[in-house]
């Protein structure tokens, strides 16, 4: 894998799940995403930089506790594959999150962003509080900026 | 009576850009005009041949090792010390304006604050000065990224924000797609007009900053130009500043393949690998993009593009020296003019840099114009001096002691002045870890009319390696004198005063956060 980060979260596994299989609240957690529409199997993740990535969600394995996309555009990637997987610990949750990418120019981009997600994930399942950049779907609707 | 600092920088500008220097082709009269009322200096060199390392090099008055910005898409850590908050907090009003990148650029979640204040729009953190800075406006290298420039650009002159080169292509790799009449690298014809241009709109940033300032305030103004460094896209309405036509090729550059690549040769493998576009050491230059297609009308297609973004460089601080002066502060203003690092523009047959300690990328102008009130007789200075010096003359400008974490010490101001400090050396350092596992590692120093590298083990050298170049017998450096036995023993003593110098590598690196 091109990139993997791992975290320990104070919560069940049950819970740190119930958010990461949930593909439309990845903005929730994600610092520098506003939005994460999804339509089927499309995510469009808005960033905060102004841009956007379309994504496909590839499985959503309850079983394992394991999720799994891939980055389809705008750019082009000759290869990606993002892996979320939730997994028992002593200390509650540990989370892995793996990309693997050709070519590698944004490694180093996804690592420091993963490694962010990361602390913003046990920072929306342990404290509840949400990413800095993240827009509620009602409000963006409402003041139409979607 | 107020004291005052512009601090002017370009960014990966030559030696010999400026006329001063012996520059024959771009007209830089301001700058020569500062150069032959202060100090010039005719061998500074950079302790870092990219933009962040150097920069940081410059904010902070350490070397890379103590910053710990050891490569490009390492970010300065927020809690870094740096002059403009030592002057800050003296009670100075501080200001940049232009290219700072202490912060990675490519920066899509917006992790960083810099990325945050150039998209919102805000000058500066939250209500925060950021890195001692009042007030900061950003620009980069043309409309595209995360800063005031493209914000204000999209405002005022939406038309032309597809006008500038494309710095990335579609897979997100830096852009290997030729343009102008030539085919050239990360040349491009720019319909953007001169005054939306980013080199007039950092000038103009600057004097809006300045205007609101008091008449008895200190101040420090840092006026970071993106330019010359590449793509080269001016504006087209100034291309008849110079024609490459009629541009002779640079002396750096060996027209004769053959001579040309036993030069790369004799040097590390490293040089030879980038040339054949075996080796991506630097993920600034195009991904794709491989030195040995490189043809003679490209490079004076280059050369041209780039001195023509050096004499609108010139202008504009032309006109910002015109303001300033019509305020009455010239008198005790100090002119500090440099850049972060140097550009190969055609030398040895390559282009943009890299992990080449030469002078095409290391030897960089410099000159210190002190206020005229302070009385300084204008002088050349010959004995090397690094940008790790710039923080602390400064901070002797200003009247402060130059605080332990710099490294540097202030500039000499004569030739006389220098021979009375200790044994001038100055340090170059080199380390880049690419995903691709690519792994180059350096440490230079100039000294006694040396430039002596060392390679450390990499995936392109054992660690046995390392050139040793005389000045002032090989200008050019085409001689690498490092398996010279006749020189076996020069070249040991410097590399055990390489080991004194430098200081302790971390004991863990700072994590590359972006490739640039």
């Amino acid at each position: 894998m091109d990139v993997c980060r791992e975290i320990v979260i104070e919560a069940a596994p049950a819970d740190v799940w119930v958010v990461v299989s949930a593909p439309e609240r990845q903005a929730e957690w994600f610092p520098g995403m506003v939005s994460s529409a999804v339509d089927g199997s499309t995510r469009t993740i808005v960033t905060a930089a102004g841009g956007f990535l379309l994504e496909e969600v590839l499985d959503i394995d309850h079983a394992r506790r394991r999720f799994e996309y891939r980055i389809t555009g705008p750019f082009r990637l000759d290869h990606h594959r993002g892996r979320i997987t939730v997994s028992d610990d002593p200390g509650g949750s540990r989370v892995v999150y793996e990309q693997e990418l050709e070519p590698k120019a944004l490694t180093y981009v996804l690592d420091g962003a993963v490694g962010d997600a990361l602390e913003g994930l046990r920072d929306l399942v342990v404290n509840g509080r949400t990413s800095r950049s993240w827009v509620p779907p009602d409000s963006t609707s409402e003041e139409g900026t979607t | 009576m107020a004291t005052r600092i512009l601090f002017v920088t370009t960014d990966q500008q030559r030696f010999d850009a400026l006329g001063c220097n012996g520059g024959r082709i771009a007209r830089t009269p301001v700058i020569d005009g500062l150069a032959a009322a202060g100090v010039r200096y005719e061998r500074a060199h950079p302790q870092n041949v990219v933009c962040m390392p150097s920069r940081a090099t410059m904010l902070t008055g350490q070397h890379v090792r103590n910053h710990g910005v050891w490569m490009n898409g390492v970010p300065l850590p927020a809690d870094a010390p740096t002059v403009a908050g030592l002057l800050h907090d003296s009670g100075w009003r501080t200001g940049l304006f232009g290219k700072a990148h202490f912060e990675p650029f490519l920066d899509p979640f917006l992790r960083f604050p810099q990325n945050r204040m150039g998209v919102s729009g805000a000058t500066d953190d939250e209500g925060r000065p950021h890195r001692g800075f009042d007030r900061m406006e950003f620009a980069g290298h043309g409309s595209a990224g995360l800063f005031h420039y493209g914000g204000w650009l999209r405002e005022h002159h939406r038309e032309h924000m597809g006008s500038f080169y494309p710095a990335l292509d579609g897979t997100l790799d830096v852009n290997s797609a030729g343009g102008g009449d030539t085919g050239a690298p990360q040349v491009h014809r720019n319909e953007t007009p001169r005054e939306a241009y980013h080199t007039d709109w950092v000038a103009d940033r600057a004097l809006g900053w300045l205007a609101g300032l008091d008449d008895d305030d200190d101040w420090f103004c840092w006026l970071s130009f993106p330019d010359p460094h590449h793509p080269w896209d001016p504006p087209a309405s100034e291309l008849n500043r110079v024609s490459w036509r009629d541009l002779d090729l640079p002396a750096g550059y060996p027209s004769d393949v053959t001579e040309r690549e036993a030069a790369l040769d004799a040097k590390g493998a490293h040089w030879r690998r980038w040339y054949d576009g075996d080796l991506v050491s630097n993920f600034e230059a195009p991904a794709h993009w491989v030195p040995a297609t490189m043809t003679p009308d490209q490079v004076r297609e280059v050369d041209a593009m780039a001195h023509i973004e050096n004499e609108l460089i010139d202008e504009a601080l032309g006109r910002l020296l015109a303001a300033v002066a019509a305020r009455g502060w010239d008198d005790d203003l100090h002119v500090v003019f440099t850049t972060d690092h140097g550009e190969f523009q055609g030398d040895h047959g390559l282009l943009f840099k890299g992990p080449f300690h030469v002078d095409s990328l290391m030897r960089l102008p410099l000159v210190w114009r002190p206020a005229p009130s302070a009385g300084v007789t204008p002088s050349v200075v010959a004995d090397p001096v690094g940008l790790v010096d710039l923080a602390p003359t400064f901070c002797r400008i200003a009247g402060l002691g130059v605080p332990e974490w710099m490294d540097g010490a202030p500039l000499p101001i004569s030739s006389d002045d220098a021979m009375a400090r200790s044994r001038p050396a100055v340090l170059t350092e080199w380390d880049s870890v690419h995903p691709d596992g690519a792994e180059v590692h350096m440490q230079t120093v100039t000294l006694d009319g040396m430039v002596c590298t060392r390679y450390e083990a990499g995936t392109c050298h054992d660690g046995t390696e390392g050139e040793l170049w005389d000045l002032a017998a090989d200008p050019l450096q085409r001689t690498n004198l490092w398996d010279d036995p006749d020189r076996r023993v020069l070249r040991d003593d410097l590399v055990a005063e390489l080991d004194v110098l430098l200081p302790d590598r971390p004991f863990e690196p700072l994590r590359v956060e972006s490739p640039v």
